[in-house]
Parts: C-alpha cells; structure tokens; sequence
C-alpha cells in the first residue's frame, strides 16, 4: 500500500508496552490519531490513560513499542525538544511567575527574538481573554483564569500536539461545561490535535471526534462518541459509559434479523441481528435506562423485551426521574429515566410494565 | 468539661514558664551589657563604656572578623552542598539511599564533644589539614550541611514536581529548569537554612575550641579565654553582639521576603 501524505496519523502508538513494579501500566496499545481532530481516551483511574499521555510527552520511558508523530519515530527525542505541550491535570503554572511570564515561558526557551513574543503572548492574551491578568500571580486569580494560562501557555507555542490530562476535573460544573465549549471553540479555531485524557464520560462524549476506551492498560474499544454510547462492545465499557442496565446471558436462538438471548435471570431478550458477530462470543446485552419505557399494568403490550415489575425507588434528578423496577420474573432490577412530566404517572410500590424496543438492545461481548 | 477548663489554665502557665526561660537571661544580659559594673552583674548606671572597650580591643576585633569569615563560607558551601544533597537524596533511587539519608541525621543528634574530638583525631591524625582555618572550616560545613539538607528537605516533599516537568514540556531543558523552577521553588528553604546555619557556626564553640589550633581565635573562643582572666563585663556586650547579628539577619530576611509578597500584588 502506497501511503500518500494524508494518510500519516499525527500521533501513532505502536504496541506501546509499560510496566511498573506489579503491574503492567499499558498493555500493548496501538492506535492512531487523525490531524486535527480531538482524541480521548476515556477510563477510570489507574487504566494507564495518564502514562500514555506521558509517554507521548516523552516524560514517561516506556519499555516496548514505538511512538509516532508525522510519521517518524520519536522514541529516543527528549521531551524539551518534542512537538507537543501538555496541559496538566495540576496545571503546573508557575507560582513564582507572573500570568505573562507563565505564557511566555516556552517562547523564551526557544530563543523567540524579545518584540515577537511580546506581541505573541498579546494576542494571546486576547484569545484567552486574559486581558488585565497579565501581572499577576496565578494564586492571584480564579481557577477558570488558570485554565486559560495553562491552556494559552501551551498553545502559544504552536505545538503539532496538545496533551489534555484532566485539566478540567478541578472545576465546578458549571465552569467545567463553560470549558468544555471554550476547549472545542479554541481547538477549531488553531486547529490543532487534541489528546485528551479523562475518566469523565460526559466531557469525552460532549469533545471528542474519536473516544478510546481504555481499561487494565489494554484499549477496549475505538469510536465515535455515537458508537461507544449506544453499541458499547463490552460489559465493561457499558458500565462505565453508563449504561445502566447490563444483563449477562446467552444467545438461545437467531433468524430472521433477530436474536434471542436468555439471560442469567432466565429473561427472554430480542435483539437485532448483527452478521458480524457470531454466537458464541455474546455474553449478554446493555439498554440505556432512557431507552426503556415505563407503561401502566395491564396497558396491554405483549410484544418483545415486555416485563412485568414493581416500582422500589424513584429518585429525583432534575431533568429526569430515576426509577429502579424489581422484575417480577427474576426479582432483578432495572433502571428507567422517566421523563419530569411523567412523574405524577408513577409512585413507589406500583406494578408497571417495562418495555424496549429490539434495536435498543446492544449486544456484549465480553 | 472539667478536664478541658484545667488545661486552659494549665497552657497559659507553662507558656509563660517555658517564655520566661528563653528570653529573661537573655534581655538581662542585654541590660547589663549597658550597666556600669565591673563585674557585669549588677546595675550601675548606663555606659557605653564596655562597648567601645571591645570596639578598641583589637584581639575582639580580629576574633569577630575570623567569626564572620568562617560563619559566611560556612553559609554559603553548606547550602549549596545541602541542596545539591537533598535533591539527589528527594529525586533520585538509588541502592543504599536510607542508610545515606539517614547517615546524614547522625552528625546533628551526636554530642558536639564526641563530633569534636573526633574531628581533632582526624585532622592531626589521619588527613594532616592543618589546625586553623582549614580545620575548622571543615568542621563547621560538615556539622552545618546536614541542617540545610533536613530544612530543604522539607521544603521539597511539599513542592508540586509537575511544575519541573510542565517546564521540560514547555522544552526547558534540565539545567535551564533548576535555573528557572526549581531553585526559585527551593529559595525560602534555602534561606531558612542559611538563616539557621550562621548563628550555628558563629555562636559555635565545643568543636572550634578543639579543632582551631594556636592562632585562630574565633569570638566565642575569646570569650572563653576572657572568662578565665576574669573580664566579665566586656562579655555582657559580646554576648549582646551575638543575639544582635542572627536577629538582624532575620529581620531582613523577613523584610525582603515582605517585599517580594508585595511586589507580587
């Protein structure tokens, strides 16, 4: 195969391996990442998200693989002279400098004649809207504010990569979702890759053009936002999106563009057909708690994935109302997120009957 | 609540004791170094006169200035030598890193007489440094050195070591980042040690007394000769010397790290 310059990824891991004393930090993992686009990778802590991040950053040795940017190998390049910044889970700003002397910092390493990176860390200045910050400290302004200097630090320097480690997890929610926005207004606008590192679904579904799994250093699985949220391949990617209901069980029967699973409760479960996974490897099935629909006793539905239950809990969230049903087959529960308007429908303790749909199964494999 | 009101009377009582300890000998020597007694213990009237006694004594003069020397290289050799130790000791792993950190305790809970003579063994005996300055230099950095090392230890298990890194990121390479994060991170360790170090070799007397040899006379050692031919009074006012130049040193201290703060607002 000819590869032609748009092919290259910007950033390629090659069977990256990396122990520590007991455990093995990341497990063989190659990926590659397209230019220009925002990367997450997405696991709970301890995955080995953060030590690929700084393998990448060259702050990190690793034992086996090899890492690529534009193509070339840059295993044995020292940190200080690879193309890519970091933005800190900690932030790391400088407390002895000022926000200027912050942002100016790399420019200054790198021999930037004095005028241009006055004029520089100007304009960034004003993209970040830091305006008036310059002066001062970073103990000296908000935690928003801080974000901005790591981020405006990092940019500045126009580096091919962006490292992301969690650097939103410190803000309040509110700030956070403003961040989340800022983050992808900015990235659009320089255009830069995006590696961004998180174990918080929300912000990796709502920034990412691809997500990566990760879990016990090994990736699970690779895709859109769509595609790890509604066909998670794994129990546990499913779980940890937030999948909610997770069934493990056995395909019984298949033909006709369906399959019939039973699962460990001895529930009878339909979902549709898939031609390129076989049999043998399912392991059960996930429905996202907001594609279950909740119906009154007796409403007369006795088509498929319709179970007759109890009402044990129902738990106000605000947008939504979470409800845990008992089945009255298996005495298992399942979680329903029952639109705000519905809730004078319901109340604790009432028999109802819970209903998806066959599409709205995804089916698991491991 | 019985208990609780006990200790509250009890705290302020053994603050006072522990307070009036400290500083009441110290502010009566003070006193009578202005008093115009010959014997220095009792008070007669206010002078100047053993003050500028000591300041025409040409041999307190000289055993000031020989202070001073030892006490400043002392600072300086024994801070940079400390954090250069403690770094290694914080950063790096190493086979035998506990037994080394914790050899370095050993010279700061050893008994100054044991150090001492042990040191004189070493010098006259073994290494052939000859007794003066040599010698007692030595001796000084080496009591000295462990001290920074512990103080800028401190300091280095509550510093944020990303900030080492962010600057290798932002392509710093190692000696710029010690330059630029690292040693400005360390500063108030640095001189928190060295505000401790130099009262330590000025005032110090168990080892120099053994290690100076003929000829080099620092003030405390002066002070001890002096005792033996009976000049109480003039040693009120070196005494005073010797509470006013650490104090002085940790007013400006303390005035330059003000400073600092404030420029930063």
């Amino acid at each position: 195969m000819v590869e032609n310059r748009e092919s290259i990824p910007c950033i390629e891991l090659r069977n990256l391996v990396k122990r520590f004393p007991g455990v093995t930090a990341v497990d063989h993992v190659s990926l590659k990442v397209e230019k220009g686009k925002v990367f997450s990778l997405l696991g709970p802590s301890g995955c080995g998200k953060t030590t690929t991040l700084r393998i990448i950053a060259g702050l990190e040795t690793m034992d086996e693989g090899n890492v690529l940017i534009d193509g070339k190998v840059i295993n044995d390049v020292p940190a200080y002279k690879r193309d890519c910044s970091t933005v800190f889970q900690s932030l790391a700003l400088f407390p002895h400098m000022t926000v200027e002397a912050n942002i100016s910092y790399g420019l200054e390493r790198r021999k930037v004649p004095k005028d241009e990176i006055r004029k520089r860390v100007g304009e960034m200045v004003d993209l970040m809207g830091l305006g008036g910050m310059e002066k001062r400290r970073p103990s000296q302004i908000s935690g928003g504010q801080r974000q901005r200097v790591a981020l405006a630090r990092s940019l500045i320097l126009k580096p091919k990569i962006l490292l992301l480690d969690e650097p939103l997890s410190s803000l309040d929610r509110k700030l956070r979702k403003e961040m989340q926005v800022e983050l992808k207004r900015i990235q659009r606008e320089v255009g830069i890759t995006f590696l961004y590192v998180t174990h918080d679904q929300k912000v990796a579904l709502s920034i990412s053009d691809i997500i990566a799994v990760m879990g016990e250093g090994k990736l699970e699985q690779v895709g859109t936002p769509t595609e790890i949220y509604e066909t998670p391949r794994t129990r546990f990617i499913a779980d940890f999106i937030g999948a909610g209901n997770i069934f493990p069980g056995k395909v019984i029967a298949s033909g006709n563009g369906r399959v019939q699973l039973e699962t460990e409760g001895g529930l009878r479960v339909i979902a549709l057909e898939n031609k390129d996974i076989r049999s043998e490897e399912v392991t059960g099935i996930s429905v996202h708690p907001e594609l279950v629909e909740l119906l009154p006793e007796g409403a007369g539905l006795e088509g498929d994935n319709s179970f007759e239950g109890k009402i044990v809990e129902m738990i106000y969230q605000g947008d939504f109302i979470e409800t845990r049903i008992c089945l009255d087959q298996t005495g298992g529960l399942i979680t329903v997120y029952l639109r705000p308007d519905r809730k004078t429908q319901f109340s604790p303790g009432e028999e109802v009957l819970v209903h998806w749909s066959p599409e709205s199964s995804n089916i698991l494999l491991g | 609540m019985k208990s609780w009101n006990i200790t509250g009377k009890i705290l302020p009582a053994l603050v006072t004791l522990v307070y009036s300890f400290l500083w009441v000998p110290v502010i009566i020597l003070i006193v009578f170094s202005f008093s115009n007694d010959k014997y220095g213990i009792g008070w007669k009237g206010f002078t100047l006169g053993w003050y500028s006694e000591i300041l025409n004594n040409v041999a307190v003069r000289n055993a000031l200035e020989t202070s001073l020397i030892i006490a400043i290289i002392t600072v300086v050799v024994s801070t940079v030598a400390g954090t250069l130790t403690a770094y290694g000791l914080y950063k790096y792993k190493f086979r035998g890193k506990e037994i080394l950190r914790m050899s370095l305790l050993l010279p700061i809970v050893m008994p100054y007489i044991v150090t001492a003579g042990a040191l004189l063994v070493f010098f006259t005996r073994v290494a052939h440094i000859p007794l003066g300055y040599p010698s007692i230099l030595i001796a000084h950095i080496s009591f000295s050195t462990p001290l920074a090392v512990f103080v800028i230890l401190g300091r280095m298990q509550r510093i944020d070591w990303t900030l080492e890194e962010a600057s290798i990121d932002l392509g710093a390479d190692r000696l710029t980042t010690w330059r630029k994060i690292t040693i400005p991170l360390l500063l108030p360790a640095i001189i928190a040690s060295a505000v401790l170090i130099f009262p330590w070799s000025l005032g110090d007397f168990t080892v120099t007394f053994f290690v100076a040899g003929a000829g080099t006379t620092t003030l405390p050692i002066y002070v001890f000769s002096a005792l033996r031919w009976g000049e109480t009074a003039t040693i009120n006012a070196i005494g005073a010397i010797f509470v006013a130049l650490p104090v002085i040193c940790l007013l400006l201290v303390t005035l330059l790290q003000r400073k600092g703060v404030r420029k930063s607002w």
